[in-house]
């Protein structure tokens, strides 16, 4: 297990580039991530993520840069060091022997890591104990649920306690409880030391969770810090507001926007039924103020609520208005 | 002995001692699936109701000498299939190993084992080259039980250790097949032809002097055709040891050959596929 108090992070990417074809992969990207650290790496789809993930475990070649994992750089990190460094969660749903259990699916991968059949069927039989797979060890993998197989994931990942724990879109497909139950388990190797690279394009999942946070979109680094940070980079907040006219033939669009007089911008939701509107509003203008304006210029406010939440509104700004 | 010897002697001893836990995996794999198991038995009685029938179609005047003992089509044909089937698993088991990992979306997380290629190959096919002889075995003595065939007893360690020596030169074509599948991903199609043209010129079937002069040439340079020659003196012909050596010593440029060129363009796709970022995925 790694030295929390190292000063070198443990994993370091310096201007990682790559394209396959005409197309860029990932362009000039730098993040670091700490011994003891969760640190995300957050993007929409094909941002990039994975790509960066395959390179620092050695399955695709990067064009440019350089990767040092505990301050040695990659090329000079031998096979079986490298691989004891890294543990990874695949994306994949199928990376098990479906046809056999759980328990020797990992005392399999325990033994490929050079350990006895004792130590790597005591090895296997604690860390299902910690992914809370114990009553499941001797069921086939192939009828495990997909939240069952992330944990087993998890627990393969952690077979030797590695220094860097790789996590891609671990969390993607599973259910509120199976993603909480995930996260937690890579919280608790951040606590006992792990350097963890956690990749999703859940916006939602990363507040409270991850330490720092690096936003890969279109292949560069588009935003590196903390949750915090990323939050007050957000331009504007939007209100889902329901209004309706006392005039019933007045134009609520032009009406409102008059009496905002560009302190916002209002826009119709485009649902069917032309009550409801997206109301954006620059940090300087309190909605009470904007609602009152609204409701001044003979338009009632029925129901208002925020339409995205301000990590939400960063990462759409910062990806150019994409959805994660 | 030096630090970097022992050092690569630990290498390769821990690396040998994983062999096991594949063959366990293998085993586990191939018992989960009892009905395929038990038909591949059932399979393996019909091949020999099969050649009985075709043996009765043969004219056994036409089929070569060994040591002066001509021999029935059924004995022939029965001491090539023998030999062909360790080619098949060599083959296909080498092959579909990649293939296999690649589909079910595990090569990902074996390449990330401290586990080098060699030994992923070698432990996958394990339990393949231990389950066939028992098989190979069983078949040689349904035919000897029941269609009135003899096989010298004295001829059948000779006959394995010229199997044994065969096993490097199959090893290097399954080598190259599996750089193939690598590389083409579809590498199937490839490996059946590459396999029935090695079989249908090596005198399994039928003796390599029923073809024209020149492909006859060709055909006894087949490594399958020596190897098959060897088997047969010693089984049909009871040469015993005579001859095993000249064959061994025509195996080994074979296995060079074969080895070499296999370990290069298992390289050559794997770096490929390191560099197109495609590697672990079908």
């Amino acid at each position: 297990m790694v030295d929390a108090g190292t000063r070198l992070p443990a994993v370091a990417i310096s201007g990682v580039s790559r394209r396959f074809g005409d197309a860029d992969a990932l362009r000039e990207v730098s993040l670091d991530v700490e011994a003891g650290e969760i640190h995300a790496l957050l993007g929409p789809n094909g941002a990039g993520k994975t790509t960066l993930l395959r390179i620092v475990c050695g399955l695709v070649d990067a064009d440019h840069g350089e990767i040092r994992l505990m301050g040695v750089p990659l090329e000079r990190l031998g096979f079986r060091e490298h691989r004891r460094l890294i543990g990874l969660v695949p994306s994949g749903d199928r990376s098990f022997y479906l046809r056999i259990s759980g328990l020797e699916n990992l005392i399999f991968f325990g033994r490929l890591h050079g350990l006895s059949r004792r130590a790597a069927s005591e090895r296997a039989l604690t860390c299902l104990e910690e992914v809370d797979l114990a009553d499941a060890a001797a069921k086939r993998v192939g009828v495990y649920s997909h939240g069952m197989q992330k944990r087993l994931s998890v627990a393969r990942a952690m077979l030797m306690e590695p220094a860097i724990l790789l996590v891609d879109e671990a969390t993607h497909d599973l259910d509120p409880d199976g993603a909480i139950r995930i996260r937690d388990l890579a919280t608790g190797a951040a606590r006992r030391g792990a350097a963890v690279l956690w990749t999703t394009q859940r916006v939602d999942e990363i507040r409270g969770f991850v330490d720092r946070l690096t936003l890969l979109h279109e292949a560069e680094v588009r935003f590196r810090g903390t949750v915090p940070q990323m939050m007050a980079t957000s331009p504007t907040t939007t209100h889902l507001l329901q209004l309706r006219a006392h005039d019933p033939h007045a134009d609520i669009t032009a009406a409102a926007r008059g009496a905002l007089d560009g302190r916002g911008q209002l826009r119709p939701s485009g649902d069917a039924d032309g009550e409801h509107f997206l109301l954006s509003l620059p940090d300087d203008v309190p909605l009470g103020q904007a609602v009152a304006t609204i409701t001044a210029a003979g338009i009632d406010v029925l129901a208002c609520r925020e339409e995205h939440s301000p990590i939400e509104s960063a990462f759409l700004a910062l990806t150019g208005g994409g959805r994660p | 002995m030096s630090a970097t010897s022992t050092s690569a002697w630990g290498s390769f001893v821990t690396e040998v001692q994983k062999v096991p836990a594949f063959v366990r995996r293998d085993f586990l794999v191939q018992w989960s699936y009892r009905f395929a198991f038990f038909s591949d038995w059932a399979n393996l009685g019909l091949q020999v109701v099969l050649f009985y029938f075709i043996g009765r179609l043969v004219d056994a005047d036409r089929l070569p000498a060994f040591a002066g003992d001509r021999p029935s089509y059924v004995e022939f044909v029965a001491v090539g299939i023998a030999v062909t089937s360790v080619l098949q698993v060599g083959l296909s088991r080498v092959v579909t190993v990649t293939r296999e990992e690649q589909l079910m979306g595990t090569l990902e997380s074996l390449l990330m084992t401290p586990t080098v290629p060699t030994t992923v190959q070698i432990g996958s096919v394990m339990y393949d080259l231990a389950y066939v002889p028992i098989r190979t075995g069983l078949f040689l003595a349904l035919v000897s039980a029941f269609l009135d065939v003899s096989f010298h007893l004295s001829g059948l360690l000779p006959a394995a250790v010229v199997l044994l020596a065969f096993i490097p030169v199959v090893w290097g074509l399954g080598m190259i097949s599996a750089a193939a599948v690598f590389t083409f991903r579809k590498g199937l199609g490839f490996v059946g032809l590459f396999t029935l043209v090695l079989t249908g010129t090596s005198s399994t079937y039928f003796p390599v002097e029923l073809f024209p002069g020149w492909l006859e040439a060709i055909s006894r340079l087949n490594p399958i055709t020596l190897a098959l020659r060897a088997t047969r003196d010693s089984l049909l012909g009871g040469t015993g040891w005579t001859g095993v050596g000249s064959t061994l010593l025509a195996l080994v440029p074979a296995a060079v050959l074969t080895l070499t060129i296999g370990v290069m363009a298992f390289r050559a796709a794997r770096r490929r596929e390191r560099r197109r970022g495609t590697l672990g995925l079908y």
